[in-house]
């Protein structure tokens, strides 16, 4: 024991030793590196290099450009994307037969609760942070983000709390910790420790570890809150003002208020779950603050939380969408007040996740009240979508589809929501897969389909050259069906009394041929959306590496409708500037070969 | 910092400080809720250290040692705080018992304090060093 502590002594004093020197040398850099001699490798295809910065890895480590930042938090969230996606297509290949028979219900529950996390915390809240981070300072005429050395640590709170969330997957081939298998709600006393499985003792680090890395992902989501405010109230351009500021600022502005108020929240609730686990406090067990004092403070934080995650999306709808209608957004003051609204709402539903915890009913008819009330603002973002739709002159190009796919799913979404708002319809259907089918309508059809419209939209400006328009659709009409299927085969599974959570259905609740049927079902969406997903990512590598050079400043012809906003002026002033200094993009512009791929929107 | 004299406005767009303050913290809370004294010690110095580095380089100040200093004192306020909570009574014969049978608890404080007081040690030392005025 104490051989390892010198042992561990030595290595931390290494390390430390390590950042010193890797310090110097950096400071060495910049003191003495002249300011010729080009980006690295990485900087120069995608269109980023920049003298002031180092080159290669490096740049990337230490850069707190808001742009780099943005493609930084953006890669991130793909990757993990990627692995959540991973988890969730071994857990619906287990759910295809009813009996425990390919992964088992240890690891099922394992993969369950990283699954939820891993979207929640790791792909949605960050993936926002991406499209904020690299666009909000453009659109706003701001010279960056308010804080930039702060924006770069918060990006780099992620990858360490993204490796905590996993610990237990990345620690169980050598040692007898486990992964945590509470669901992604830790609800006390199962998170507390108490209980058989894998929630005490060793094998429970990994439980301990995910609080870690979600506390992590938390502090990181509040330090880019904070920095969005200040840019947004503070660094706006001259030219920007609060009558003019564009839709997604205004979601964005109202997100980072609601994890302003949350996230704080959710890390002191995990602070003192892990002081239960570990110093002996009582806060979330029965003789002291009670299980229900978990839910309460989780849900404060986790209600808003989905409107953390679902307001930017809207807002990239309401900005994408009037793009290619050839119209101005329909009621734009509507849409803002409705954000406003939905904003201030949001923290006077939480309690509609505890109907069935017996909690007093005045006050779950208080709830109930206010979580139908905020389907209104709700509707009221989809009748001004519809609104602008109409009569507009459509382009159906990839991210006007997927903009358009976002209405369609957000109804179904929200839809089912209002009926489990209602007392009587929650305590028939809760915690069955209806309310899985129900959020995923939100979280992939609402959430997903509008990151990836903002992602083919902004392509050309992210990477100067544009995606393949065939693959798009594909991706679009895979992600469309497959999410439908998937989703709504759940719901059918929910009013059939399908509990969730459960890695198998051998037990008897409902039509057992027809649950299984529907499992299966559910398994063949989830499989569509794999096939979509491998096909996009395909695109946007290949597009980003080999397609040519994009010279059309206004590749969706947005001038035409007096639409072209100021992200897309940094960009022309940008290729501008390029060309007049001499510099790279000209000689991409000349020497460049190749068929077209997708070259201008008139291909569109 | 576009007014330092001798450098660039290159400084803009990099710094190498986020990522360490990130490592810092990350070491922190790891040595110090598994109660690993070698990683607490080195992840809160680390922490410290970068917060004055990162502070400095923003322009906030001109010297890092007063603020590590400071970071050290409010380190060692947090570490004899956790301790006193363990104590039967504020005595002489109270603190001999529980540092001769340290708890858990125990252990975290004291890797508090003695980071702390290592931040303040160096803190003191760079402004004796540095003391002459810029």
């Amino acid at each position: 024991m104490v051989e390892a502590q010198l042992v561990l002594t030595a290595l931390m004093g290494l390390f430390l030793a390590g950042v010193a020197v890797w310090l110097s040398r950096i400071e060495d850099w910049r003191s003495y590196t002249p300011l010729a001699g080009g980006g690295g490798a990485v900087g120069e295809e995608s269109g980023y290099a920049h003298n002031e910065k180092p080159s290669g890895l490096i740049r990337w480590l230490t850069t707190v450009d808001h742009k780099d930042i943005g493609i930084l938090y953006g890669v991130y969230s793909i990757i993990a994307f990627a692995v959540g996606g991973i988890m969730v297509i071994l857990m619906r290949t287990e759910l295809l037969t009813p009996d425990e028979a390919i992964i088992g219900s240890q690891f099922y529950n394992s993969l369950l609760t990283s699954h939820g996390i891993t979207m929640l915390f790791l792909f949605g809240t960050p993936m926002i942070a991406a499209f904020g981070n690299y666009f909000i300072p453009l659109l706003v005429n701001a010279e960056d983000m308010a804080f930039p050395r702060i924006n770069a640590i918060a990006f780099w709170m992620l990858p360490p709390g993204a490796l905590l969330v996993w610990a237990g997957f990345l620690v169980v081939p050598f040692t007898d910790i486990q992964p945590a298998q509470t669901a992604w709600t830790l609800y006390t006393p199962l998170s507390a420790g108490v209980g058989t499985g894998t929630q005490a003792g060793v094998s429970g680090l990994g439980i301990d570890f995910m609080l870690l890395g979600l506390h992590f992902t938390g502090l990181s989501a509040t330090m880019g809150a904070i920095n969005f405010i200040a840019t947004i109230f503070t660094d706006r351009g001259s030219d920007v003002n609060w009558a003019n500021l564009d839709i997604f600022s205004w979601t964005m502005l109202t997100q980072s208020g609601l994890i302003l108020f949350a996230f704080p929240l959710l890390g002191s609730a995990l602070i003192m779950l892990l002081l239960d686990r570990n110093f002996g406090t009582t806060f979330f067990l029965a003789e002291g603050g009670g299980p229900i004092l978990w839910q309460h403070l989780f849900w404060f934080f986790g209600h808003p939380e989905v409107y953390i995650l679902a307001l930017p999306p809207m807002g990239l709808v309401s900005f994408i969408l009037p793009k290619f209608s050839g119209r101005k957004l329909f009621g734009f003051k509507f849409v803002v007040y409705s954000t406003l609204a939905i904003g201030v709402l949001s923290f006077g539903v939480w309690a509609h996740h505890m109907f069935a915890t017996g909690i007093d009913p005045r006050i779950r008819a208080s709830f109930e009240a206010v979580s139908l009330a905020i389907a209104i603002p709700s509707a009221v973002k989809v009748f001004n979508w519809t609104t602008t739709l109409w009569g507009g002159n459509l382009r159906l190009t990839a991210p006007m589809l997927f903009c358009v796919g976002a209405v369609s799913n957000f109804i179904f979404g929200g839809v089912t929501g209002v009926f489990t708002a209602a007392i009587p319809i929650d305590l028939v259907l809760h915690d069955t897969y209806y309310i899985v089918g129900h959020f995923h309508y939100i979280l992939m059809g609402l959430l997903a389909f509008t990151v990836f419209a903002g992602i083919y939209y902004w392509f050309p400006i992210i990477t100067g050259k544009m995606y393949q328009k065939r693959l798009a659709k594909w991706h679009f009409w895979l992600t469309m069906i497959g999410t439908n299927i998937t989703f709504f085969a759940m719901l059918l599974l929910g009013y059939l009394g399908m509990p969730r959570r459960y890695a198998t259905y051998t037990f008897g609740v409902g039509p057992q041929q027809i649950i299984e049927v529907l499992h299966q079902v559910t398994t063949l969406g989830a499989f569509i959306l794999l096939v979509g997903q491998i096909i996009w990512v395909w695109n946007m590598i290949q597009s980003w590496y080999e397609a040519p050079t994009l010279q059309d400043n206004d590749p969706w012809d947005l001038k035409e409708t007096g639409q072209f906003t100021n992200e897309w002026g940094w960009n022309e002033r940008r290729l501008e500037t390029a060309i007049a200094d001499g510099g790279e993009e000209e000689e991409a512009t000349m020497t460049d070969g190749g068929d077209p791929v997708d070259g201008s929107a008139d291909a569109e | 910092m576009d007014d330092q004299p001798g450098l660039s406005d290159q400084y803009r767009m990099s710094s190498p400080w986020p990522l360490i303050v990130v490592l810092g913290l990350l070491f922190s809370e790891l040595g110090l809720l598994f109660n690993v004294f070698p990683v607490a010690v080195g992840g809160l110095l680390l922490f410290v250290g970068a917060i004055a580095g990162i502070v400095l380089e923003s322009g906030y100040a001109d010297r890092p040692w007063n603020l590590l200093a400071g970071l050290g004192v409010a380190l060692c306020v947090l570490g004899a705080l956790v301790t006193v909570t363990q104590l039967d009574s504020v005595t002489l014969d109270a603190i001999t018992t529980v540092v001769g049978q340290p708890n858990g608890i125990v252990g975290r404080g004291v890797e508090l304090l003695i980071a702390g007081i290592v931040s303040v040690v160096i803190g003191a030392g760079g402004r004796v060093a540095e003391s002459e005025s810029i």
